[in-house]
């Protein structure tokens, strides 16, 4: 069974080499959906994630081991862990930790803005340096927020516990040392308690107070608290290898499904060895998974796996689109986040379901664009429906979101919504054209009247034809929606071609679509994958597969359900391990 | 040209933390005080560098050669040489006697894989602001990350000893942005200024928060030594674990620690605050009123020598953004594509005119010595590719904008078809003292500079 996304690249000199040997010049032409144990040269995987995945975490180029992972049969090599990360908290991890670190109204400085390289926000935090200002932000918003705690003398005694008589006091003590544990998820070494304690002691000004103040402004500026330091212990089982620490266990399931510190009793449970057990994990997981912050943090995922972050740059003109409000792109983000908590947590049901359910949401402005009755729908109101059995909407790929981010403002992009399909939901990577061909679409002429005829006359160029093969043909299936994800009957006057195909299965149109995905085993593999870079901040490598395909199987077991998925993935050897970094 | 004296109060207060005394009660010694008895005794001011960058480059012509056949080139200047007669796009810079290099174009390779790395917005964009290529690792996957292989002209100028010595200004470099476009989300076209790889330094976009940066500096001087001193503490506690780090991760903590640094200097800075604070500005959703809030608040920094380095990114990178004041309906990269020409003219047009905007704020800022702040300057204006619709990075647009106190010819026009656009580079670096032998990689590399525009 072969893990990984596909992609032509590969490793360059392998990859390429073969996919032009046999014509294809440069873009996957497409085996057959579901060919998973099928030899296909399509599968030439690895070393491009890896030294992607290696960039982005700042390392050089290594590893190519796992590349002839690419026929059928059991994995030729055995799991074994990627490097370990070292991200900085994001805006909203600092913002939630520093938080429940402090309690009550705090001030909300300005702060360096997140990145998502590669959808994930947590990449961005492993992958790059904070800049000058940043840090500046840092230093300004410590201050401020200490400020704000201690000049209120209620909140910092309920903060400290007790009142110090001096900075150095059995009081200020004993705060420096639960502070510290807590903001740094672990306790402090003894140097580190004394230096913090000097802190308090030299700037004290005279204020015993002021000088606990400066103490905890220092730690808010700490790397230790800044960044998450999850870089394991010698693993007694291997000594190849790392295992994360059960304190350093505790950040990364905090961070994963609460987007914050660690609370008290996860730092009880690391403190008493149990998160070094499945059972102890699991427990806490899943004691974790029914509190509503990991409602949020499920929806951050999704967010992010579905690119719903592109929705917010969307604009149309009132005029060519008067359906369009300002209110409906954000409609069309709720619609999604509706279902994803309908069938993460209501249901808990197969979540793969969110590319074929007929069963949607919408306020009143969707159900104009679906054509649709909803009763009870307004614009503020978003009512459960059922979409007609015979209508042309199933699935996501149907829904507002996905259309219409996947548009230009005058008219569709069946290259850019059938890149969504291979990208986002298969997980397949689709390379940028060369530097050297013409990208523009022919304009309409006597013989082309509908982008599908225009962009077919696009493909007629060699140059173009391979990898508008690999994208356009699902991309195709969608013209019956337009730019704001309203069906139609003609483009440019004319009849609408909505039908295309998957990986050469003729498909009629979109419905279509989300009946053959529905037992695409890419689908699952793929919410794996990004789900798993997403929990570490890099991309997989190819020594990992192993591991991934045994969350995958996990996750089939339990019939699909996302919380099993995250359990899956916490309890996971893969989430559990890490390489010892090669240049250390 | 002057040397400045600030006195850190550091000289006073080091050693508290760690250390057995604590040192308060600063005494303000007459040096630390804010030092512009340079101005007073009226010396010139020192250099500035400038980097004003603007997305999609130039309206597509006939002319050159190439094959995007059809309306007139409306940029290159018909005579070269110095005294030229301002070109239809040039007109809006004409009172501040813009130099321009024409026919230039990027030297560097361009890898075979992964493919499109010849794209105009990334390979245009990165070699006009590092003379080196693109970093390839990652480029050909979803949300590909577009970054550098070594630090943006800017910030190369701002940490180089030739350029600030030993007293650098409060800021060694200010970066602002005007429009909120951008051509994809995931924050890697978020910056045109870089340190090294995905080390950006995102534009400050809002006015309110670049007033504050630079004229809301408390002023008690005691609280910020104090603030200044925890920073040694900070970098106490990240010592151990540097060395827990693989090579990328440790680098990445040295430069936040050396971010760290430069924050702790200027928290202990006596001098350098600006006593002609403007008024608190708006903002505006439109580009030429924006440019014009952000431009005075760079120019009175610039004159108060906050700083001696900024850069401006008006739009991204293969901006998105939809010029509507301008009647244009779609977002500008797209009416490139769609051979939209007369919208890209406008576009264009109204792009050199936040740029003269910008000049002129500058120019109404005038030392004692009758100097204004574009005779003190060297102001670099350049976008990603030349010719729109195609990416083609043929014909590069640069301006080479102020006199740099004498070192730069004013109102050239030289013209290399074919010629290396790293020559600006070279240019650029000698016009402000620094040291350049070369310039340039992967290809890319000269010796040489503009000899009719460097003086």
């Amino acid at each position: 069974m072969v893990w990984a996304p596909r992609n032509l690249l590969g490793s360059p000199a392998g990859g390429l080499a073969l996919a032009l040997a046999l014509g294809l010049g440069g873009c996957y032409s497409g085996a057959s959906a579901g060919d998973d144990d099928g030899a296909s040269v399509s599968d030439a995987t690895g070393s491009a994630s890896a030294s992607a995945s290696a960039s982005a975490s700042g390392g050089s180029s290594a590893d190519s081991e796992g590349d002839d992972e690419t026929t059928g049969g059991p994995p030729a090599i055995p799991f074994q862990p990627g490097p370990p990360t070292f991200p900085r908290l994001t805006e909203s991890q600092y913002r939630n930790s520093v938080q429940d670190l402090l309690g009550g109204a705090l001030p909300t400085p300005p702060l360096e803005p997140d990145t998502n390289p590669y959808l994930f926000f947590t990449i961005g935090a492993a992958s790059t340096t904070v800049s000058e200002i940043g840090v500046q932000q840092y230093e300004e918003a410590a201050d401020a927020i200490t400020r704000a705690v201690f000049s209120d003398a209620g909140r910092r005694e309920a903060l400290v516990g007790c009142v110090p008589a001096t900075a150095d006091d059995a009081c200020a003590t004993a705060f420096i040392a639960g502070f510290g544990r807590r903001a740094m998820r672990r306790p402090l070494s003894a140097d580190e308690q004394a230096r913090w304690g000097a802190v308090a002691v030299a700037l004290a000004d005279g204020d015993p107070w002021e000088g606990l103040r400066m103490a905890v402004a220092g730690m808010l500026q700490s790397p230790h608290f800044l960044y998450r330091v999850e870089l394991g212990e010698a693993d007694p089982g291997d000594p190849t290898r790392r295992r994360y620490t059960g304190w350093e266990m505790a950040s990364r399931l905090s961070y994963l499904l609460w987007n914050t510190t660690p609370d008290d009793q996860l730092l009880a449970a690391a403190e008493a060895g149990l998160l070094d057990t499945d059972e102890g994990l699991r427990a806490e997981a899943e004691r974790l998974l029914e509190d509503p912050r990991a409602r949020t943090t499920i929806q951050a995922f999704f967010a992010q796996f579905l690119d719903l972050g592109r929705l917010a740059g969307v604009e149309r003109d009132p005029n060519s689109y008067p359906l369009y409000t300002p209110n409906l792109a954000e409609a069309m983000r709720a619609e999604v986040e509706l279902l994803v908590d309908d069938l993460v947590h209501r249901q808990g049901g197969d979540i793969r379901q969110i590319f074929t359910t007929r069963r949607t949401f919408v306020n009143s402005d969707l159900a104009a664009i679906y054509g649709i009755e909803a009763e009870g729908a307004t614009p503020i109101t978003f009512v459960p429906v059922e979409l007609p059995e015979d209508g042309p909407r199933a699935g996501l790929l149907t829904f507002g979101a996905f259309l219409t981010m996947n548009a230009h403002a005058t008219e569709t992009s069946p290259t850019l919504r059938g890149r969504y399909v291979r990208e986002r939901v298969l997980c397949e990577m689709v390379p940028a054209p060369p530097g050297d061909v013409d990208t523009n679409i022919p304009e309409p002429d006597g013989e082309a009247h509908t982008l599908r005829e225009r962009l077919e006359q696009h493909r007629a160029d060699p140059a173009c034809a391979n990898c508008h093969a690999f994208i356009d043909p699902p991309g195709f299936l969608f013209e019956h929606f337009d730019s704001i994800g309203a069906f139609r009957e003609l483009d440019n006057g004319y009849p609408i071609d909505a039908s295309g195909d998957l990986d050469g299965a003729p498909l009629a149109g979109a419905r279509d679509l989300a009946k053959a995905l529905e037992d695409d085993p890419r689908v699952s593999r793929c919410m794996v994958t990004q789900l798993y870079r997403h929990a570490t901040g890099r991309l997989d490598q190819a020594q990992e597969y192993p591991g991934l395909k045994a969350i995958d199987q996990e996750f089939a077991e339990g019939g699909y359900r996302f919380h099993d998925l995250l359990l899956a993935l916490v309890t996971s050897e893969a989430f559990r391990t890490a390489a010892t970094p090669e240049d250390l | 040209m002057v040397t400045r004296k600030h006195l850190g109060r550091r000289t006073f207060l080091r050693g508290a933390v760690g250390g057995a005394t604590v040192a308060l009660g600063v005494p303000l010694l007459d040096a630390m005080l804010p030092t512009r008895q340079a101005a007073a005794e009226g010396i010139a001011g020192d250099p500035i560098f400038g980097l004003f960058y603007w997305a999609n480059g130039t309206p597509w012509h006939a002319g050159h050669g190439g094959e995007q056949a059809g309306p007139p080139d409306l940029w290159t200047p018909a005579e070269v040489g110095p005294g030229y007669t301002p070109s239809e796009l040039l007109a809006p810079l004409a009172a501040h006697q813009p130099s321009v290099a024409t026919g230039l174009t990027p030297h560097t390779e361009i890898p075979p894989e992964p493919p499109g790395q010849g794209d105009g917005h990334m390979r245009g964009f990165m070699v006009a602001m590092t003379g080196d290529r693109i970093r390839p690792e990652g480029f050909d996957h979803p949300s590909h990350t577009l970054t550098c292989l070594r630090p943006t002209l800017d910030q190369y100028i701002a940490k180089h000893e030739d350029f600030y010595g030993k007293t650098p200004t409060r800021f060694r470099s200010l970066e602002v942005g005007i429009s909120p476009a951008r051509f994809h989300d995931y924050g890697h076209w978020n910056a045109i200024s870089y340190n090294g790889p995905d080390a950006q330094n995102p534009p400050t976009m809002d006015p309110a928060q670049l007033y504050a940066k630079l004229f809301n500096v408390p002023d008690d001087l005691v609280a910020l030594g104090r603030r200044a001193q925890l920073i040694d503490a900070v970098h106490e506690d990240a010592k151990g674990l540097r060395l827990r780090l693989g090579a990328g991760d440790r680098q990445r903590l040295d430069d936040h620690l050396e971010h760290l640094s430069e924050i702790q200097r200027r928290l202990e800075l006596t001098s350098g605050t600006c006593d002609i604070a403007p008024a608190m500005p708006g903002d505006s959703g439109d580009l030429l009123e924006k440019t014009s809030i952000m431009g005075e608040l760079l120019a009175v920094a610039l004159h108060c020598d906050l700083t001696r380095v900024f850069s401006l990114m008006l739009t991204s990178p293969a901006t998105t953004h939809v010029f509507g004041n301008l009647g244009v309906p779609d977002g500008m990269h797209k009416t490139c594509h769609d051979g939209a020409w007369e919208s890209v003219r406008k576009i264009t047009t109204y792009q050199m005119q936040c740029l003269a905007k910008l000049l002129d704020h500058m120019a109404g800022l005038i030392d004692p010595m009758g100097n204004n702040l574009v005779d003190r300057a060297c102001v670099f204006a350049v976008s990603e590719y030349g010719e729109g619709w195609k990416h083609s990075v043929a014909e590069m647009p640069t301006l080479l904008i102020g006199g740099c106190n004498g070192a730069l010819s004013r109102g050239v026009h030289v013209r290399e078809p074919g010629g290396n656009i790293a020559k600006v580079h070279v240019t650029i670096l000698r016009a402000l003292g620094i040291q350049c032998d070369t310039w340039g990689w992967n290809g890319g590399e000269t010796s040489e500079h503009l000899t009719g525009i460097l003086a």
